[in-house]
């Protein structure tokens, strides 16, 4: 509780000051509008009895009455009420502008720096959350919070001034009937706090009929297709019905119990007037206050008495917010990627010491790594010269992934070297080492962005030029053609679906225009068909002469595996076997089960076509009855 | 294909024509609306009662006047007990009207769901028809609930205290009159002004969880691109937009109160400045004076209301217009009323004579013998033609694999055997009768289907199988479990059959998924059996299983199968190569090996493609 109260705190810094503002002219605008049934109460025990009159207003406008004619110092009454609710509404319009100001402010800083800090926790964390449930965190969350600044603070606040400045000035009037006009106070905020908190489980069961209800709702929709292949509508609707039936039920509870706070509360309040009427014609018959003073209870009464109504509902509000600021803080908390081990003044892109682009290098020592308790890389030794490609082969789960995440710095190896043009990969700022690639991932991600944007992401400048360049090499330029808007399609939700390959084309483009020093494609040409892969590849090996780059590649496919200058066989998290296309295939293993298919394909394609038979006469029979003969194209 | 997710509009001039429509919903309700309507007139009067009686006090106590006070202080009692009873029973009826004509626009739109056809579907994104059914259906039952007690409420209350205050003095009445006009203006304005940056707001919000969500995403890719500040900045533009328009919304907001409580007080100066005048020697009595105190500050209340409810029916319009537009939606694909007739006759008959049971329920036979494409051409409604001039036949035990690139047209054709769709040129004959002439629910339940992505309904193992025959007995469910090899891994869960599959079958992999849908295809013994691309994302293992079921399963049945896996393929009767709408390749897979065509290509692609897969999967532990 304390802890949260004091993040709530934290939050408000650099607003505490416009809050404060807030406060006070929430203050002074309470004042003064508690000052105008006091002007009114004036006018009138001075139209009565312009001698008998007690109170400084009323006095004033006994004075005022002696001076002037009665119209006229009526007509000052009026100004005065005017002037006081103008002024007192200008004040609420303050303390209204002032922390709605303070609130978004903070509101803004908040989600900033949520977006951002999200973008610096290490990998690993982001492996185990669940996006849903950080969304909600930083979404609804956050709203909740929002609340809590934007109403409940001032609306407690409000009741607090009513209460601290209100009751104070009742009290001067007259002491009785100030007792008599704060009375049931207590009951009221007892009984509407203690309501809101009974209710909680009835509002959270109507919420969870919902639930339930779209939820078979989204079931339907989403399996329209079984719905319809198995004809059963009717059974849907039934189901349905059911849970419409219950969410009815749940709203109609509460709805009734609404009807039953609603209805007491307001005769709590009632009374609460009838008390203060009943006092106060004791206490006028009895001579001890003005009907002035009278009027003036009666309005005050209902000034504050309706709102306290609210505060039950205000503090169950809060006790939500607070939940919402420790999910909040629970994301917060998480330390960020580690800063490089190096002190000030290592390689970085800020540090002109370095040059901006290193050389494409790199050399795995019996790297280790272990994520969670399985040991993923047991000790890995490769070393790949610059300029050259490298490839990457092996059983799912063998660790080829967890080399990339290594050398990105998404993960830190637990021991061995690993070295980046001749440098420490530890030692170096994370970014900084990943300015140094390009990389396609498995199962690329695209923004809902344009396709020219998803591809600027690799270098925000390139040139119109240069992204059409990378888009030929990676053969996705003529789709993107074919596309009404072209290179300005969105894509997405909003725009255009791209298929798996299409996919994997434009990511590959993305990471050309980076034109880093290393090149890492990481399955990614897996949904593309074999000619289109055969000319990327062609592309990007004429390309390569060009730029020194270096090349990994990670692939289940022979052909786009074949022509690297070293191939390296993964298993357990171990090279297993290293060497060319060539000196592989002379050695029993992986690499050299996966050339045999070739020959097990001419195998099967043997028996089968020269395995003529009863089946084929049977067939041309069949097609001679069946088919319409028009209907019929066959290929070349 | 873009879907509409998303269009808000507000257009300023209420509609007249469909608010009559939309009324229909509260016909059955029409006892509570009168009910509701008297409470709000009646709950008006004692509104107007209560500044009054205070004035009958004051009086009583300024003439110390002890009985009539007495009788004031019962009088206020009994308003009191009448009020509150009131407010129970308004709470209680609009609750009602509202709660019932959400469930009931709810039940209409659902079932109208049900029918509509697929092309429907195709047009509409699932989260759109969400949002109609949910936020759209409990905005327009919630102002049907409650614009009606203010709409009787407000003008009501507006009426009394007007009527009140001219018999109390007309001349004061006549000056506080004056103001309302200002303050519905004042009202008005600032509403409509509310509820158009609350939109925007809203929509910024949305924005803000998806900017969010792709954050979260693509946290890999981001980082990789070292794109973290760029980000950040394009984030700070949507965090910023949300800034203004929050405040914005604030800013009215705070406004909006303090301008209309000003504009009432000077309704007070100008009572309290002539009123004053008129007390004591020109006969007004001290009470009346308080009164219309009381009653020009009053006046904001209804004024606010009034143009609240106004607000709120525009901001609902939109939600009833989407609404309307759902329901009104051309069901298209439906039986013709012949067919109704035929139906009718032979249930009339079904009663009379028990024999003919075992037709179908228009009384035509129930079997199936072929399936025919007569010259058969589709087009979407978005104008792209898939089909054209199809012709294909198929006899009841046939296999017909189809396999082509995506797009190419090999789904339409099955959406066209099951009637998803119907051909916009040609007939589709079932045994040689056009299945436009037989009733749509027979055929849809002789269908069995297996689709790439299982879908699973909340529920039970044992449930979702029953889903294919919902008479099926246990013993029943546990044979077609059996059959297709999905018995052994049901009773390894935990709770065997009665294993709870979790939302869309959250608990259960995908292969288990498919093996669960494939057993409720199989049990529903349907004549027509489609998989499309039913073991294109399962495990070895699973497709293993669903392979040496398949032989059992598609027996005696007309059966499509569309499949990349060669082993699903390889052993169909015939199998159709189609591209562009159109049959390039037909044979079987002897025959196609030996055109050395296009299904050569794919056939030896694959084959390579399955066998790395098989070995790269695979990777036994030491």
């Amino acid at each position: 509780m304390r802890a949260t109260s004091r993040i709530l705190w934290n939050l408000m810094a650099g607003q505490r000051g416009r809050y404060l503002l807030a406060c006070a002219a929430l203050a002074a605008g309470t004042l003064l509008t508690y000052f105008s049934p006091l002007l009114v109460r004036g006018a009138v025990d001075g139209l009565i009895d312009s001698n008998a009159s007690r109170g400084i207003i009323a006095q004033a406008f006994a004075n005022l009455r002696q001076q002037t004619s009665l119209s006229t110092a009526l007509f000052f009454a009026g100004l005065l009420v005017i002037a006081a609710t103008a002024a007192g509404g200008a004040l609420v319009y303050l303390k209204g502008r002032w922390a709605a100001r303070a609130t978004e402010e903070i509101i803004r800083t908040l989600r900033l720096r949520l977006y951002n800090h999200l973008q610096h926790v290490p990998m690993a964390w982001h492996d185990k959350s669940q996006t849903g449930d950080i969304v909600q965190r930083c979404t609804s969350d956050v709203e909740t919070v929002r609340n809590f600044y934007a109403a409940q603070v001032i609306d407690v606040l409000q009741n607090l001034s009513r209460i601290l400045i209100v009751v104070p000035i009742l009290f001067l009037l007259d002491w009785r009937m100030a007792l008599a006009s704060t009375a049931l106070m207590p009951i009221i905020i007892g009984f509407t706090a203690f309501f809101f908190r009974r209710v909680q489980g009835t509002f959270k069961k109507s919420d969870e009929a919902e639930g339930a209800l779209s939820a078979r709702l989204q079931e339907n929709l989403t399996g329209i297709r079984v719905v319809r292949a198995f004809a059963r509508q009717d059974f849907e609707k039934t189901v349905f019905e059911e849970r419409n039936a219950t969410d009815r039920a749940a709203r109609w509870k509460l709805y009734k119990l609404l009807s039953i706070f609603w209805a007491s509360s307001d005769f709590l309040c009632f009374s609460q007037t009838a008390l203060l009427i009943l006092t106060g014609i004791w206490s006028v018959q009895s001579g001890r206050i003005t009907v002035g003073t009278f009027i003036a209870f009666v309005t005050y009464g209902q000034m504050f008495i309706w709102p306290l109504r609210e505060m039950g509902r205000t503090l169950t509000e809060v006790g939500k917010a607070l939940v919402s600021i420790g999910r909040i803080q629970e994301v917060l908390a998480v330390p960020e990627e580690s800063a490089p081990a190096a002190p000030a003044g290592g390689p970085s892109n800020s540090n002109p010491a370095f040059p901006g682009r290193l050389r494409g290098d790199i050399e795995f020592q019996n790297v280790h790594f272990s994520h969670g308790t399985a040991e993923v890389l047991r000790g890995v030794t490769l070393k790949i010269p610059a300029g050259s490609t490298v490839a990457l082969l092996g059983p799912s789960g063998s660790g080829k992934t967890t080399l990339v995440n290594i050398l990105l710095r998404m993960y830190d190896y637990d021991s061995g070297r690993v070295t980046l043009g001749g440098l420490e990969l530890a030692q170096l700022d994370r970014k900084y080492v990943r300015s140094q690639f390009g990389v396609v991932l498995q199962e690329p991600f695209l923004f809902s962005k344009t396709l020219a944007e998803n591809m600027r992401l690799g270098r925000h400048t390139a040139s119109d030029e240069e992204v059409f360049a990378a888009a030929h090499v990676a053969a996705i330029h003529e789709t993107v053609e074919s596309f009404e808007q072209k290179y300005a399609t969105l894509i997405g939700e909003r725009g255009v679906t791209l298929s798996g390959g299409q996919r994997q084309r434009t990511a590959i483009a993305r990471a050309l225009l980076r034109d880093a020093p290393i090149l890492i494609l990481d399955d990614a040409l897996s949904a593309v068909d074999t000619h289109t892969e055969a000319a990327i590849l062609a592309s990007l090996k004429r390309g390569h002469a060009l730029g020194h780059r270096t090349t990994i590649l990670i692939a289940h496919r022979l052909s786009t595996l074949m022509h690297a200058d070293q191939i390296a066989v993964m298993e357990h998290g171990r090279i297993v076997q290293l060497g060319t296309h060539n000196q592989l295939i002379a050695q029993d293993g992986l690499y050299r089960r996966l050339w045999q298919i070739q020959s097990a394909l001419e195998d099967d394609l043997r028996t089968d076509l020269n395995n003529d038979g009863q089946r084929r006469a049977t067939l041309e029979i069949a097609l001679d009855t069946d088919l319409n003969p028009g209907g019929i194209t066959h290929a070349n | 294909m873009p879907t509409e997710m998303e269009e808000e509009v507000f257009t300023g001039k209420l509609d007249w024509k469909l608010w009559r429509k939309t009324a229909t919903f509260a016909k059955p309700y029409r006892k509570h609306i009168a009910l509701l309507i008297s409470i709000g007139a009646l709950v008006s009067l004692l509104d107007t009662a209560l500044p009054w009686l205070t004035r009958n006090m004051i009086d009583a106590i300024t003439r110390s006047d002890s009985t009539g006070l007495r009788l004031q202080l019962y009088a206020y009692a009994a308003v009191v007990i009448v009020f509150v009873l009131c407010i129970n029973a308004f709470i209680l009826t609009a609750g009602w009207i509202a709660t019932g004509i959400g469930y009931d626009v709810r039940k209409a739109a659902f079932a109208k769901l049900q029918d509509l056809p697929f092309a429907f579907y195709d047009r509409k994104a699932v989260g759109w028809l969400m949002a109609r059914m949910t936020g759209d259906c409990a905005t327009l039952s919630r102002v049907m609930g409650w614009a009606l007690l203010d709409l009787s409420w407000g003008p009501c209350v507006l009426t009394a205290v007007t009527i009140m205050m001219f018999r109390l003095n007309w001349r004061l009445a006549l000056l506080v009159v004056a103001l309302t006009p200002i303050l519905l203006l004042t009202a008005r304005f600032f509403q409509r002004r509310i509820l158009l940056t609350s939109r925007a707001l809203r929509k910024a919000n949305s924005q803000t969880t998806a900017s969010f969500n792709e954050s979260i995403v693509g946290v890999r890719t981001s980082k990789s691109m070292v794109r973290e500040e760029r980000n950040l900045e394009e984030f700070r533009t949507l965090a910023d937009s949300m800034y203004n328009h929050a405040l914005k919304n604030a800013l009215y907001s705070a406004l909006f109160i303090p301008l209309m409580l000003s504009i009432c007080s000077i309704g007070t100066a100008l009572v309290l400045w002539r009123g004053g005048l008129l007390v004591g020697p020109f006969g007004m009595s001290l009470g009346t004076l308080v009164a219309f105190v009381q009653y020009a500050g009053f006046l904001q209340f209804p004024v606010t209301e009034i143009c609240n409810m106004l607000t709120q029916v525009q901001g609902a319009q939109a939600s009833a217009e989407r609404i309307a537009t759902l329901l009104d939606a051309d069901v298209e694909i439906q039986d013709s009323p012949e067919v109704r007739t035929a139906v009718a006759a032979h249930t009339a008959s079904i009663t009379a004579t028990p024999t003919s049971k075992n037709l179908a329920s228009d009384g035509k036979s129930t079997r199936i013998d072929s399936l025919e494409f007569r010259n058969v051409s589709f087009t979407y409604k978005a104008g792209r033609s898939v089909l054209q001039n199809f012709n294909l036949k198929v006899h009841a035990g046939q296999t017909i694999a189809l396999v082509g690139p995506t797009g190419g047209g090999k789904t339409t054709i099955v959406g066209l055997a099951c009637r998803f769709y119907e051909p916009t040129a040609g007939t589709i004959l079932l045994s040689g009768i056009d299945y436009r002439e037989r009733p749509l629910h027979w055929l849809q339940s002789n269908l069995g289907m297996v689709l790439q992505q299982p879908h699973l309904f909340s529920g039970t193992v044992r449930e979702n199988i029953r889903y294919g025959r919902l008479s099926a007995t246990d013993a029943e469910i546990e044979a077609a479990a059996r059959l297709v090899n999905a018995h052994d891994f049901i009773t390894t869960l935990k709770q065997g059959y009665d294993t709870p599959v979790g939302e869309g079958g959250s608990q259960l992999s995908s292969g288990q998924k498919q093996l669960v849908s494939l057993a409720r295809a199989v049990l529903a013994d349907p004549q027509i059996f489609i998989m499309d691309e039913a073991t294109s994302s399962v495990d070895t293992q699973t497709e293993r299983a669903i392979q040496s079921a398949i032989e059992r399963v598609l027996k005696n049945r007309i059966s499509f199968v569309i499949a990349h896996r060669l082993s699903t393929i390889k052993h169909a009767d015939r199998i159709l190569l189609i591209d562009q709408g159109r049959i390039l390749e037909d044979g079987t897979h002897h025959d196609l090996i030996r055109l050395r065509g296009q299904y050569y290509d794919l056939y030896t692609n694959q084959f390579t493609h399955e066998r790395e897969e098989a070995l790269l999967e695979q990777e036994p532990r030491p």
